[in-house]
């Protein structure tokens, strides 16, 4: 760039001289109109001149004429669209008869900013080329006077109108002569970054994302470009465009301009590549290609991060309710542990991880063959199943008659502790990872929405790689301790005392249990509830039989099928007796919803057309901490105080069952799952709340929407936030 | 397990916190339909002027330049003038508001603007100095003349360019067409706001870099 600078600055002073040797600057500035002038044209801070690549013009023909502008060092002139500020130099023709003139073309300008704002322009030098065209009916040889009234604005920091009456002295010819080869030169230069249609090889659409849009450029091998647009107030043209790496191609992020608010039909533009082609852009709307990982440095730090929020997000599920149960049933079996060779514990630890890992991956492959298949689904999904439900509850009920005492399954701290080597152990770990990873999905840990949603909306190995790390930094915390044999000195002795805290342990399971019975019987009416009731009474009679004839064959036998009728006998019902939506569900939760209108698109739409903020609660009744936060926080009487006089439509989105409208939302949101809260703003992109809500966030939001002062804001959340 | 409880609340909490700090910060312009950014400035004649004040009223923002000729357009012709007549014998507040930063084009002190008005004829109810750009940047002004209009409720009505002609030829003035005054008869008839956000046009805001 500097060198270009210099170059300019040697020409300029070059000019300089050879104009004010030649006398022939006349003032540019003059208000009376003025005689057109042939040659440079000397004005503040430019030199303007219309150069012909011809000298003569053919009837029938075409050629080139440029308005050519050099300009002091850092002076600008404007492109079409001037950005933030400036206007485009423009020209008003005085052509003799037979001779046309098309539009003045626009060669793709630089990025100029300028303090907060951006515009778009050429400094140094610029010739904008335009096309004339002679009637077939000229004769020749004859003399084709043009002239040109040219306005422009120049700026620096400053900005200082001008124009000029600029004169041609142009020939009609039978014969064309060759261009001069330096004119020729600096037409090619020019000409080379007009912008060009997109080759028939390559596709641009563009997607709505959480900040604004998002450009693709497939089919092409460009790996960094820049967006210029055609329209103005669309964009935010000084935020940064950062580039990524997506599926053949690569992907710009582009920032919405608060203030507009009609949906976008089409995204006009010109893409300026990194090797200095033009392409000129009418994206249509359309599906934006997945990223790719590592294609672009941008690309793969923005997948690090994802990996690093996934990693704390499975960190944090640790310390969430839904996974307290199994915490504690792998605590005591490591206080059990204590007591054994440290490497059994080390490869219980690792089994621990294994489980967790594999019933993580195992999700993954079902999500995206489901979505392979076209379905929208997301995190959780399993639970809008009544019979996944149902089968949880049973599982649940049933491991918390075995704490409780009734009977003992390898699963019981005592069994684990005592069979730690045999096989019979392993699997026990094993499958106390996969029951950490099913009972954590109703809870959404900070950080894990933005991750999940990320990963959901990528390749399989991009998500893989985040739902791995997600289950790593669930299992690290448990791994960590029976990788430190040092720190499990501190536990507490084995002792009487567990077989007390183990039977404590199945209060919490069987409260989990009561609440899977609430979601079961929300979804899918009296009938099924009944069964599901009925199998537990199973349960109960098959742990009889455990508890009362110990490690026998028979009995076992026996249990075992009971079990099996246990489960059979909901699910039965469930295919028995279905439940239409408008039945129970809807009817139970109309009461929870006063204030909260359904969730409906149209509506949303219509409400942000009115200019009406619209709150979003995306939720569901399996969503543990969904309901936290409805309780704790959105229903909160100051909270709904405020929500309410703000004027802002709140809408519940229920996806306790299937949604497709909803699931759709929340991909548009870059999320996958529940909890979600967004505040839809006319004109504004959305505004995603964090997963764990506090009084505080809330307001703050809504401090923002009002655009009250920042210091405000930022004392009310540090209030809020204390304990 | 409560110790451990209260561990996690106050994790989460300040988790939670830290992040909407995070995106509160992120600056954003005003925007129309919206709340109109609360403010207060001094004026040219030392008097405290706060948006706050005003509400009940119409209030025009006009982000002002003396040297930058689409500011020198609307003043040499007398339309800014006249509009600033205009409306405020109608009650409207109307605010010449100054963000030039010392030392860039544009800034002057108070003396300097009091006499600046007294030689145009420009009668705004006021002009505050702005040399710190704090309410241009709340407001997003990009270009002199960038214009802003607040409802009696204080909701921000209009923003964008005085009128339909970019340009800094006075002679465009008689055939343009005027935003803030169709903005204004449009809102103090009932109307919803015909073309609410335009691209301002002009010299760009001197803020300090």
């Amino acid at each position: 760039m500097p060198r270009f600078h210099q170059r300019a600055l040697f020409r300029n002073t070059l000019r300089l001289i050879l104009c004010a040797g030649l006398a022939i600057a006349p003032a540019a500035n003059a208000s009376a109109p003025s005689q057109p002038v042939a040659g440079p044209v000397r004005a503040l801070h430019l030199t303007v001149e219309l150069l012909p690549l011809h000298d003569s013009i053919q009837p029938g023909g075409n050629t080139l004429i440029g308005l050519h502008f050099t300009l002091d060092k850092g002076w600008h002139v404007y492109w079409i669209n001037a950005g933030d500020s400036g206007e485009p130099p423009t020209i008003k023709w005085t052509l003799p008869a037979g001779i046309t003139a098309g539009a003045m073309q626009f060669p793709a300008p630089r990025r100029l900013p300028l303090g907060p704002l951006m515009d778009f322009g050429y400094e140094d030098e610029v010739l904008f080329p335009i096309t004339l065209s002679a009637d077939s009916t000229l004769k020749a040889p004859s003399a084709a006077p043009l002239a040109a009234h040219v306005n422009w604005l120049v700026c620096r920091e400053v900005c200082i109108p001008g124009k000029a009456d600029l004169a041609l002295p142009l020939q009609v010819a039978a014969q064309q002569g060759p261009p001069d080869p330096t004119r020729q030169a600096l037409f090619d230069r020019f000409r080379s970054l007009l912008p060009q249609p997109l080759p028939s090889s390559a596709k641009a659409v563009f997607g709505t994302t959480p900040s604004g849009f998002a450009l693709a450029l497939t089919g092409h091998s460009a790996t960094s470009a820049q967006f210029f647009p055609l329209d103005d107030s669309q964009i935010v043209n000084a935020a940064p465009q950062p580039v990524q790496g997506v599926d053949g191609g690569i992907q710009i992020s582009l920032k919405k301009d608060v203030n507009f608010r009609t949906p976008l039909a089409q995204l006009n533009g010109v893409l300026l590549l990194g090797d200095g082609t033009a392409y000129e852009i009418h994206a249509a709307p359309g599906p934006l290609p997945a990223a790719v990982a590592g294609a672009s440095s941008a690309g793969f730090l923005k997948l690090a991060r994802f990996i690093g929020l996934a990693f704390l997000g499975g960190v944090i599920l640790n310390l969430m309710p839904c996974v307290f149960p199994v915490l504690f049933i792998k605590g005591l079996s490591l206080v059990e542990a204590s007591r054994h060779p440290h490497s059994h514990v080390r490869a219980h630890g690792l089994v621990y991880t294994l489980g967790i890992l594999v019933s993580f991956w195992a999700v993954v492959a079902l999500l995206l063959g489901l979505r392979a298949g076209g379905r929208q689904l997301g995190w959780g999904f399993q639970f809008q199943s009544p019979g996944f439900v149902a089968v949880m509850a049973l599982l649940l009920f049933f491991l918390g008659l075995s704490l409780a005492g009734m009977f003992e399954i390898g699963l019981t701290v005592t069994n684990t502790g005592s069979s730690l080597a045999s096989r019979h152990g392993y699997a026990g770990s094993f499958f106390t990872g996969v029951l950490a990873m099913v009972v954590a999905t109703p809870c959404t840990a900070p950080f894990m929405g933005a991750a999940i949603g990320f990963a959901l909306a990528q390749n399989a190995a991009v998500a893989l790689a985040v739902f791995t790390a997600l289950a790593l930094g669930l299992a690290t915390p448990y791994l960590l301790l029976t990788f430190h044999p040092v720190w499990m000195r501190h536990l507490p002795r084995p002792g009487a005392w567990m077989e007390v805290l183990k039977q404590a342990t199945s209060v919490f399971i069987f409260g989990t249990v009561i609440w899977l019975v609430w979601l079961f019987a929300s979804s899918a009416g009296v009938d099924a509830l009944t069964a599901l009731l009925a199998a537990f009474l199973l349960l109960g009679i098959a742990g009889w039989i455990l508890g009362r004839w110990p490690a026998r064959r028979v009995p076992s036998v026996f249990a075992a099928a009971v079990i099996v009728l246990a489960v059979a006998t909901p699910l039965y019902a469930l295919w028995q007796f279905p439940v239409t939506d408008s039945g129970t569900a809807r009817a139970a939760t109309g009461s929870s919803q006063a204030g909260w209108e359904p969730y409906s698109r149209a509506a949303i739409e219509q409400y942000r057309a009115q200019g009406r903020p619209v709150f979003v609660d995306f939720t569901a009744r399996w969503c543990l901490s969904c309901q936290v936060n409805e309780r704790a926080v959105l229903n909160r009487a100051d909270v709904r105080r405020r929500l309410h006089d703000s004027g802002i439509v709140l809408v519940r989105a229920d996806w306790t069952k299937h949604d497709e409208a909803i699931a759709s939302a929340l991909s548009e949101l870059g999320r996958s799952g529940v909890p979600t809260y967004v505040f839809y703003v006319p004109g504004q992109p959305a505004i995603t709340l964090p997963e764990v809500l506090t009084p505080g966030i809330v307001f703050g939001a809504l401090d923002q929407l009002q655009n009250r002062p920042k210091e405000k804001q930022e004392a009310r959340l540090k209030q809020d936030s204390q304990p | 397990m409560t110790r451990k409880n209260t561990v996690h609340v106050r994790m989460a909490a300040i988790l939670a916190a830290a992040l909407s700090i995070a995106f509160a910060s992120s600056a954003r312009a005003a925007q129309v339909g919206s709340p109109a950014p609360a403010f207060h400035g001094t004026d040219s004649n030392s008097k405290t002027q706060s948006l706050d004040e005003y509400r009940g009223k119409f209030v025009v923002l006009e982000w002002h330049n003396h040297d930058c000729p689409y500011t020198m357009k609307h003043y040499e012709s007398g339309n800014m003038q006249s509009l600033q007549k205009q409306w405020t014998a109608k009650g409207v507040v109307w605010l010449t508001i100054i963000s030039s930063a010392p030392g860039t084009q544009g800034y002057v002190d108070a003396a300097a603007e009091n006499a600046y008005m007294k030689k145009m004829g420009a009668k705004p109810t006021a002009a505050v100095l702005d040399p710190s750009g704090a309410i241009g940047h709340l407001y997003g002004a990009k270009t002199t003349p960038n214009m802003f209009i607040i409802d009696p409720n204080g909701k921000l009505i209009y923003a964008g360019a005085i009128d339909d002609h970019a340009t800094t030829d006075a002679s465009d003035i008689p055939s343009s067409k005027n935003y803030v005054s169709a903005a204004l008869t449009e809102a103090m008839a009932g109307q919803p706001v015909q073309t609410a956000y335009t691209r301002p046009y002009g010299c760009s805001v001197k803020y300090a870099q």
